[in-house]
């Protein structure tokens, strides 16, 4: 047991970026609007004063000149400061220097060939990798991402790194599929997958997390926003989740979320190394449907791992008010048996929301778990 | 052996349409440039369809959302609702809301369909939402029970398949993975087989093809056999071939050939020995072949070379059987 108070809040994935970032990074010159909201940014938190000469630079118009990796600094940093301010305790740089999260990790690797773009829906595409050889790692990757959050960080960083299922998943799989004989059918796929799962977590993605503990990360967040999109595939995300993690010495959590949870579980209750479960929760609580009542699934199970329990919507402008937020965390303690297992969270990354509705709601979740917590520590009020 | 090949959904989006529709949500570019980027990728996909002598053709449905938006978007009773995953794939649909009884609108659809399709309607495949995915995945505001909404969107695909042979249209698929995916049963699966009565009652001589993929088709046989169709189709990513029953009368088989989910190129030998095998087994009195799904799952590049995989597979089967 830690000397934490009950329902520490955390951070989920990632934030959006400044206007002054965005105009910063592509070396246009700020214009009066971001100009301004750096102003205001820096005046509430204070951290322009940590790397002068770029906030300086930035508005003097500057950009070029500074240089975008100068840029995404100040940006980690304001990212930083506004997750701390909020009073998480465990903060990251609200993915500052990210800009999706497939493409950048394939990019890190050799084996894999981009295809070309897929549509999603409308006129939205992304782009999409085929393994096509063996897959190795060039080099681990977030490495220096974290080392400077590291330098920085007031509260305890933690990690979000996409796990090696999704990487799978959101890929073609050709190597794997074609080294299987005969008809390319259903067995023949499900063998083809899981070999490439494996390979992704033993040779690209377990190296990375080794050299990011080595760097001093103690808390990662293995992202898998796949894992629901193939409820038959659970034991894969599992079997991804083990291989990556295996004989790594850190606390480790699977961050999944708008996924039927009940259709994964009891599979992924045998992910050996993870720590804690990181779910969205409060995109379907409504006042027709009680979004937590999976949590009892968990407890019938016998599972005892911490949750992060996504208590604020991403998806929706409005804030939810503390007293709701202090609802959702109790009624998820009553599911699950043990205040000291409720870690609090958004859903998911707030990148979906403009920055003021991100720190009213990140404000909505810290004031909610403090009402929550009142309500252990004073019962009778 | 009695063989066609054809493209099942929509194919890809060409980089260059990518890029153009991209800027044209980005105010980048002008409706009207954007419209000759799409009139130039169909062209194209019209003379790949030519140029590997497949029966029909689609020109790619490049401008349509999704399945249902051409429909949701003209019919009376319905509005476009909220994103929704395609099943199990990254891509998604919006999902039709039906707040009132469903009132076909003339002319709709052949507005919608691609120009290319309008000038050799004869060779055109008409693609169409499947009765029990269309009337399972929409959210039913409108009251009315599951299997009266499915038959009575049979009755209404029965007209718009009437009004559209009207304009000379022979082949009509009907996008039906849930079929396969969530077999239905009951009075639903009665209400399926009389929604695509309708619809045959409408055919007069025309083609008209059920076909599933995304899940194993085998369970379902025992009600694709009693479709009054002219051909029901399987994707054999997803169905081992082995579990294609014999015939008992029914209609002509579709076999999904080529694998939308992988970019690995299907081996036509191996394609034409697994299509001799159930053919023999089953004895169909035609053979469709086409993508197990649709392959605008792939990027344009690899979703030509599984086109011509397809292509390849049906020399493979000697082209002498086709028409």
């Amino acid at each position: 047991m830690t000397d934490r108070p009950l329902f520490p809040a955390q951070e989920i994935g990632s934030l959006a970026k400044p206007r002054w970032q965005i105009l910063g990074q592509r070396g246009e010159p700020l214009d009066e609007r971001a100009r301004a909201e750096l102003r205001d940014d820096d005046a509430r938190l204070g951290f322009g004063a940590e790397l002068p000469d770029a906030r300086a630079a930035l508005l003097a118009g500057r950009s070029r000149e500074l240089g975008g990796e100068a840029v995404r600094d100040l940006g980690a940093l304001f990212a930083l400061r506004l997750l701390e301010s909020a009073g998480l305790a465990r903060v990251y740089d609200g993915e500052a220097r990210r800009i999706e999260m497939y493409e950048y990790p394939i990019r890190q690797m050799r084996g894999f060939r981009f295809q070309g773009h897929v549509r999603s829906f409308d006129n939205k595409y992304y782009l999409k990798a085929a393994a096509v050889d063996e897959v190795r790692l060039d080099r681990p990757y977030h490495v220096e991402e974290f080392d400077f959050v590291r330098r920085h960080a007031r509260a305890e960083p933690k990690l979000p790194i996409t796990g090696p299922y999704t990487l799978a998943d959101w890929s073609y799989n050709e190597h794997y599929l074609a080294r299987q004989p005969g008809w390319k059918g259903r067995a023949a796929r499900r063998s083809a997958q899981r070999e490439f799962v494996v390979d992704l977590a033993r040779r690209a993605i377990r190296p990375t997390l080794a050299a990011l503990i080595e760097h001093g990360c103690r808390v990662l967040q293995i992202d898998e926003p796949a894992a629901g999109t193939h409820p038959d595939e659970a034991d894969l995300v599992v079997e991804g989740f083990n291989a990556a993690t295996e004989g790594l010495d850190a606390e480790f959590s699977m961050h999944i979320c708008y996924s039927d949870y009940r259709a994964l579980l009891p599979a992924l209750l045998e992910a050996k190394r993870c720590a804690q479960w990181a779910w969205e929760f409060a995109n379907r609580d409504t006042d027709q449907h009680d979004g937590y009542e999976v949590l009892k699934a968990l407890h019938e199970y016998g599972d005892r791992r911490t949750i992060g329990l996504g208590v604020v919507d991403v998806h929706r402008d409005p804030v939810e008010s503390p007293a709701r937020v202090a609802e959702r965390i109790l009624r998820a303690t009553r599911y699950l048996g043990d205040p000291a297992r409720v870690w609090v969270n958004p859903d998911c990354g707030l990148r979906t929301r403009s920055l003021p509705i991100a720190r009213a709601k990140l404000a909505a979740t810290v004031e909610g778990a403090a009402l929550a917590r009142a309500s252990f520590e004073n019962p009778r009020r | 052996m009695n063989v066609h090949a054809g493209l099942t959904g929509p194919f890809p989006r060409s980089e260059a349409l990518v890029r153009a529709t991209r800027d044209l949500d980005r105010g980048r570019t002008t409706p009207e440039a954007v419209e000759e980027v799409f009139d130039a990728a169909e062209r194209d996909v019209v003379q790949l369809e030519a140029r590997l002598r497949l029966d029909t053709v689609s020109a790619g449905y490049l401008r349509w959302p999704d399945l249902f938006r051409p429909i949701a978007e003209t019919w009376e009773g319905f509005a476009v609702g909220p994103l929704a995953r395609w099943f199990e794939t990254n891509t998604f649909y919006r999902q039709p809301i039906l707040y009132a009884p469903p009132v076909r609108v003339p002319g709709a659809i052949a507005a919608r369909l691609p120009p290319a399709l309008a000038r050799d309607p004869a060779r055109a495949r008409v693609v169409l939402p499947g009765l029990h995915t269309f009337a399972g995945l929409l959210d039913n505001r409108a009251g009315e029970a599951a299997p009266a909404l499915a038959h009575r969107l049979g009755r209404l695909l029965g007209d718009e398949v009437r009004e559209l042979r009207g304009r000379g249209y022979r082949t009509f698929q009907f996008t039906d993975p849930l079929l396969a995916i969530r077999p239905p049963d009951g009075p639903t699966a009665e209400a399926v087989v009389a929604g695509y009565r309708a619809i045959a009652d409408a055919l007069e001589g025309g083609t008209s093809i059920v076909w599933t993929y995304g899940g194993d088709a085998g369970p379902a046989f025992p009600l694709l056999d009693r479709l009054p169709v002219s051909v029901v189709g399987v994707d054999l990513a997803e169905t081992e071939p082995e579990r294609i029953p014999e015939r008992k009368g029914g209609p002509g088989l579709g076999l999904g050939i080529v694998d939308p989910r992988t970019t690995l190129a299907e081996d036509p030998t191996e394609v034409a020995r697994v299509v001799r095998e159930v053919h023999a087994r089953r004895r169909p009195p035609v053979v469709w072949l086409g993508p197990g799904g649709p392959l605008d799952l792939l990027p344009y590049e690899p979703a030509a070379r599984k086109l011509h995989a397809l292509a390849a597979a049906c020399e493979a089967l000697g082209s002498g059987g086709r028409p």
